[in-house]
């Protein structure tokens, strides 16, 4: 590989008291590629993506982007690197209407200083329907939309800024099958501008779809990462679930990814 | 409803005209004008020019003390602290003219000290991660020990007239001086602190509606993560609205000194019960994310009004106790029944 890749995380370490979440993991990513995070419930994939989103101090390893070593101490941190983030929890503010979140901590400014509600209405308007044409409540609170639409708003609140990484917890966990088609064109969109996109999901056949690569994690370690037509579902299955491929895998692939990561 | 973005039509004093005003304001205007023509008919004294000037000063107090609570209310936080903030502010400000500084520099300093005390608890509540209630409870300690250390527990008299002027003057009072010397007031004018209520008002409404840090501050009552993990400086967020209350805090305690030309280092206890009340009557909730400067203004009104009121009518202090915690509890009231889906 000659470029350095976009992200490269190494050796990260995450415990919770005597809970190691996320256990010496090293994983990487690529322009223009999409790499699919797997794992069972609390096997770690969150706790692993907060942490280069810089919302969560790792307790030890190194994160490199582009190269360089960071250090992430807070989101804003993450963010002007370039590393846009789909929370699995949204991360939206209840009371604030739909453009207030999106530009929620980079908001648009007049001359003077004020808020341009104005133009970040007319903003959001564009980038939501986008997403959902049928978007229409931008005024309401957000505690009054439903669940899908929350979600297009923390879709689109990653994709609107300048983004060379984005991560996507489970972004369409509440996604119509239309929206869902959607997000799914949008993350080939993203792919084929050269952005990075980190996908955790537990669609497996989204997975297969969207995905140049696979990583799966099991109960914080890494047990995996494979291209995509390396793999079948049912490997992939094997490795969420015992964390280890079938036996009838030859062991020789496995080791080979396992010093790739 | 939380209009915290809406256009900017809608913010400041012209909240209080009716159009897109939320419900919870409205039914706190509505008792506001049943509470005046109830108190009016009652007695016919409370609507004379004096008792109007004298409600505009005790609501003036209340509503400064109000607006910077309901900053720290909209973050989701609580400041128990601010009566004796203003009495320490107060006890500053006099301490400061003794010692031969000018009034207006004076004044400055208590103001400071009351923004120093804020500080302190924002950075309390946000470094040591103690609970806004806690926090703020000690310095409700604090501040009013430090008053009653500094003066020995002695009011300070004899601060000149200057030192009175912000309390007591008025802006176009016209007076007239009758043959036997003695002068006669023949247009009362607008008060200094009616003047500086409505200043304050406007700014901190306008800070809420238009400024990145008042959204900053409804976001992180809102949803306090949510706003961390987009880039909201929460902590910032919290030192900068504690600040303000005890800075506000401060400039209510210099009105109050001022209006009786006295540092009182005992005025002010439980003054932070009305500044709630009033923010909470306004349609500020306690759980954070709502409220607005033009409701807690009703509110201060009502307060004010309803001290005031009961006072002409010859209601013992007790029952106004008495008769204040059944409308604060009823106002929450209603905001429960408001959030209920
Ligand atoms: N703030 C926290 N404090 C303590 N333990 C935590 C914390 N956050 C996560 N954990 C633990 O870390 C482990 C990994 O959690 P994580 O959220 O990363 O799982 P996940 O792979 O994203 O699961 P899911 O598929 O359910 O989203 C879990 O055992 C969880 O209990
Ligand atoms: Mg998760």
């Amino acid at each position: 590989m000659s470029a350095a890749p976009l992200v490269e995380m190494i050796g990260i370490e995450k415990h919770f008291g005597g809970i190691r979440a996320v256990d010496g993991v090293s994983i990487d990513l690529h322009r223009g590629e999409v790499v699919g995070l797997l794992g069972h419930n609390g096997a770690g994939k969150s706790c692993l993506m907060r942490i280069l989103s810089g919302a969560m101090a790792p307790s030890g390893g190194e994160i490199r982007i582009m190269g360089e070593p960071v250090s992430f101490t807070e989101p804003n941190d993450a963010r002007e690197a370039g590393i846009e983030t789909i929370y699995q929890t949204l991360a939206l503010a209840d009371h604030l209407d739909a453009p207030a979140n999106l530009f929620l901590g980079r908001e648009l400014k007049t001359r003077f200083g004020n808020l341009d509600d104005r133009a970040m209405l007319k903003a959001a308007r564009e980038v939501l329907a986008r997403l959902n044409p049928n978007f229409k409540n931008l005024g309401d609170p957000v505690s009054s939309l439903s669940g899908g639409q929350r979600q297009v708003i923390a879709i689109a609140r990653a994709i609107y800024f300048d983004t060379k990484v984005l991560i996507m917890d489970e972004p369409t966990a509440a996604l119509g099958p239309s929206e869902t088609a959607m997000v799914a064109g949008l993350i080939k969109e993203l792919r084929a501008e050269g952005i990075g996109i980190f996908l955790v999901s537990h669609d497996m056949h989204d997975v297969f779809e969207l995905c140049d690569r696979v990583v799966v994690m099991n109960k914080g370690r890494l047990v995996g990462s494979h291209a995509i037509d390396e793999v079948t579902k049912d490997d992939v299955l094997s490795l969420i679930v015992k964390g280890e491929l079938p036996a009838d895998w030859s062991a020789r692939n496995l080791t080979q990814a396992a010093q790739h990561a | 409803m939380s209009d915290a973005s809406k256009p900017a039509s809608e913010f400041g004093l012209s909240g209080m005209i009716p159009a897109g005003v939320s419900l919870h304001r409205l039914s706190a205007l509505l008792t506001l004008c049943l509470l005046i023509a109830g108190f009016a008919l009652s007695s016919p004294a409370f609507f004379s020019i004096n008792n109007g000037l004298t409600i505009l000063l005790q609501t003036s107090v209340i509503g400064l003390l109000g607006i910077g609570m309901t900053l720290v209310i909209v973050t989701g936080g609580i400041d128990l602290s601010v009566g004796s903030v203003l009495a320490l502010s107060g006890v500053v400000s006099a301490m400061a003219v003794k010692a031969g500084v000018p009034v207006v520099p004076a004044m400055g300093a208590g103001v400071a000290a009351g923004a120093a005390c804020g500080a302190f608890n924002g950075l309390v509540i946000t470094k040591l991660r103690i609970p806004p209630f806690v926090a703020t409870l000690g310095m409700m300690l604090i501040a009013r020990g430090l008053a009653l250390q500094l003066t020995g527990a002695i009011p300070i008299s004899g601060l000149g007239e200057a030192f009175g002027l912000l309390g007591n003057g008025a802006l176009f009072r016209v007076v007239e001086m009758r043959p036997n010397g003695f002068p006669n007031v023949i247009f009362p004018g607008i008060p200094y602190p009616a003047i500086l209520l409505l200043i304050v008002a406007v700014a901190v409404a306008y800070l809420l509606r238009r400024r990145q840090i008042g959204r900053h501050i409804f976001a992180t009552g809102s949803n306090e993560e949510a706003a961390r993990l987009s880039g909201v400086r929460v902590d910032r967020t919290k030192l900068y609205a504690y600040t303000m209350s005890g800075a506000l805090a401060g400039l209510a305690g210099n009105v109050l000194m001022s209006r009786l030309i006295t540092a009182q280092p005992s005025e002010g206890v439980m003054a932070e019960l009305d500044a709630i009340a009033a923010a909470v009557i306004g349609g500020a909730s306690l759980s954070g994310g709502v409220g607005t400067i033009s409701g807690t203004m009703i509110g201060a009104f009502i307060i004010g009004i309803l001290r005031n009121g009961l006072n002409m009518a010859g209601v013992s202090a007790f029952i106004q106790q008495i008769v204040i915690g059944f409308v604060v509890i009823g106002a929450v009231w209603i905001d429960q029944i408001r959030n209920r889906p």
